[in-house]
């Protein structure tokens, strides 16, 4: 079989190498991620029941058992520059099997919140801020949905940030107060 | 009644109104009242928001939250990720003192604060709890039972999961939702791997449309090996990705199921009487009108 290949020559060649270099290692880097995810991640023993519960796997070389470890040695960059972090659907069937009691979801989000940090983030996602600061909604009405609502008997738009979009304005401080949107566009920007 | 703030989402109002429809009719029938949750957000996105910055999720659905608060009502919802964004944040923020102060602070900011006053529903726990509604008052309440109806149910994941912080109780191999589909009078079936997710969770379907469609692609050879005339689900953003799902999949790889996709509040509404127009059904990608002459 083909090994992995991302066609990033550098990233490539350190995934060639499964070899653990100290240099690679950042302690803190596991620190952030069992602060983060507020699970028990260092008590992961490598059994691979999260890998066999994951429907990702079977379609792709992601391997969650894989950033358990990375996550436990303290590889940053090899977790959070991997595409394969992101396919994750978030289902926790990994995490209602594992015999560590160990949630291995929530060592993905953290570690995606970590990526984001470093400006590594897939553009769908940014695309739902920037939703949500205009609208209040990630998903937004259109004409074709309103006309329908209207022949259902509910109104047009729904009792949401849609009919009173006053509201609209405490959504837009919350995300300015992280500096959300900003980055997004920025990031989308640079893209 | 029971009066509950009815927490809307995004994709049921702006994609599926049928399900909100059919959420505020139905309940109607059995006792519970949804009234409008004013200025109410998209929840947000648990796996947008949650894999972008945890806090903001926080901050984002405790105003969500907020708003119910106010009301002095607990809020019912019908999708699971808007579960996993408002039920898990109130879980959260109720039991970890420092994390709330922090989400104070930023509230603050908007002449808020959570209190954690309220309670969080899923519709359809609501349906099957005996002290609110229950089996029986469900079953009083259906017209036109869907008799010989196969219905496959998809529970999704984010109601149900993690076990351990829900309280559903077991997570692989569950039969509530059966029950709930056999009090309209339908049959549910029974097929391989149930409880896999849908696809579409965690930014997936956004990130990797071929990836996410392939998990719903071994979902739907399941469902239709057990001969299921439908599915019904319990979150709307399921129902987009098994229904929507089906009409990429033909064209991204040629396979064809034409299993029509409803809301179990959609297939309730239809038990008591309402018509498929008062569900907006021809919104739905795939056609549901082979099914509707099979049961109705
Ligand atoms: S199931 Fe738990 S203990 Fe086993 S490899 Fe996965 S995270 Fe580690
Ligand atoms: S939560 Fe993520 S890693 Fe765990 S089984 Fe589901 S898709 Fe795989």
């Amino acid at each position: 079989m083909a090994a992995k290949t991302y066609n990033i020559p550098e990233l490539d060649k350190k995934l060639a190498d499964r070899r653990y270099h100290l240099s690679d290692s950042n302690p803190d880097f596991t620190k952030d991620v069992l602060k983060t995810s507020r699970t028990i991640a260092n008590m992961c023993f490598q059994c691979g029941t999260c890998t066999g519960s994951c429907p990702s796997a079977p379609r792709s070389s992601y391997r969650i058992r894989l950033f358990m470890r990375r996550c436990v040695l303290g590889l940053e960059n090899e977790s959070l520059t991997d595409p394969d972090l992101w396919l994750c659907t978030t289902c926790y069937s990994c995490t209602d099997r594992c015999p560590r009691d160990i949630a291995p979801t929530d060592v993905i989000m953290a570690m995606r919140n970590l990526a984001f940090k470093r400006d590594i983030i897939p553009k769908n996602f940014l695309q739902t801020v920037q939703a949500i600061y205009k609208s209040g909604h990630g998903v937004p009405n259109n004409d074709v949905n309103r006309a329908a609502r209207t022949k259902l008997g509910l109104d047009a738009d729904p009792p949401t940030t849609h009919s009173y979009p006053e509201y609209i304005m405490g959504i837009q401080k919350i995300l300015d107060h992280f500096g959300l949107k900003e980055n997004a566009d920025r990031i989308l920007k640079g893209d | 009644m029971h009066e509950y703030a009815f927490f809307l989402g995004c994709i049921a109002p702006n994609r599926y109104p049928g399900c909100e429809a059919s959420a505020i009719k139905t309940s109607e029938k059995v006792g519970i009242k949804l009234l409008p949750l004013k200025g109410a957000s998209c929840c947000p996105a648990p796996g947008a928001f949650g894999s972008i910055d945890l806090n903001v999720w926080y901050a984002m659905a405790a105003r969500n939250l907020v708003l119910a608060e106010e009301m002095k009502k607990d809020i019912a919802l019908i999708c699971n990720g808007c579960y996993k964004s408002i039920w898990e944040v109130n879980h959260i923020l109720k039991h970890n003192d420092e994390l709330r102060d922090q989400v104070n602070e930023v509230l603050a900011e908007i002449d808020m604060q959570f209190k954690g006053s309220i309670d969080v529903f899923h519709l359809a726990e609501l349906y099957y709890n005996e002290e609110i509604c229950g089996l029986q008052k469900i079953r009083d309440s259906v017209t036109t039972p869907l008799s010989g109806a196969k219905i496959a149910c998809h529970y999704g994941c984010h109601l149900m999961k993690p076990q351990k912080e829900r309280h559903f109780g077991d997570t692989e191999n569950p039969m509530w939702f059966e029950e709930l589909v056999s009090a309209i009078g339908a049959e549910p079936v029974q097929y391989r791997n149930k409880m896999q997710c849908c696809g579409a969770g965690g930014g997936v379907r956004g990130y990797d449309i071929v990836h996410s469609l392939d998990i719903t692609n071994e979902k739907l050879i399941n469902m239709r090996e057990a001969g299921a005339d439908a599915i019904t689900e319990l979150c709307p953003f399921c129902q987009l990705q098994f229904d929507r799902g089906q009409i990429e999949i033909k064209e991204k790889f040629g396979d064809v199921y034409n299993i029509p996709v409803l809301h179990f509040n959609e297939l309730l509404g239809l038990a008591q009487g309402m018509s498929p127009q008062d569900l907006a059904l021809d919104l739905h990608g795939i056609n549901c009108t082979p099914f509707l002459k099979k049961v109705l």
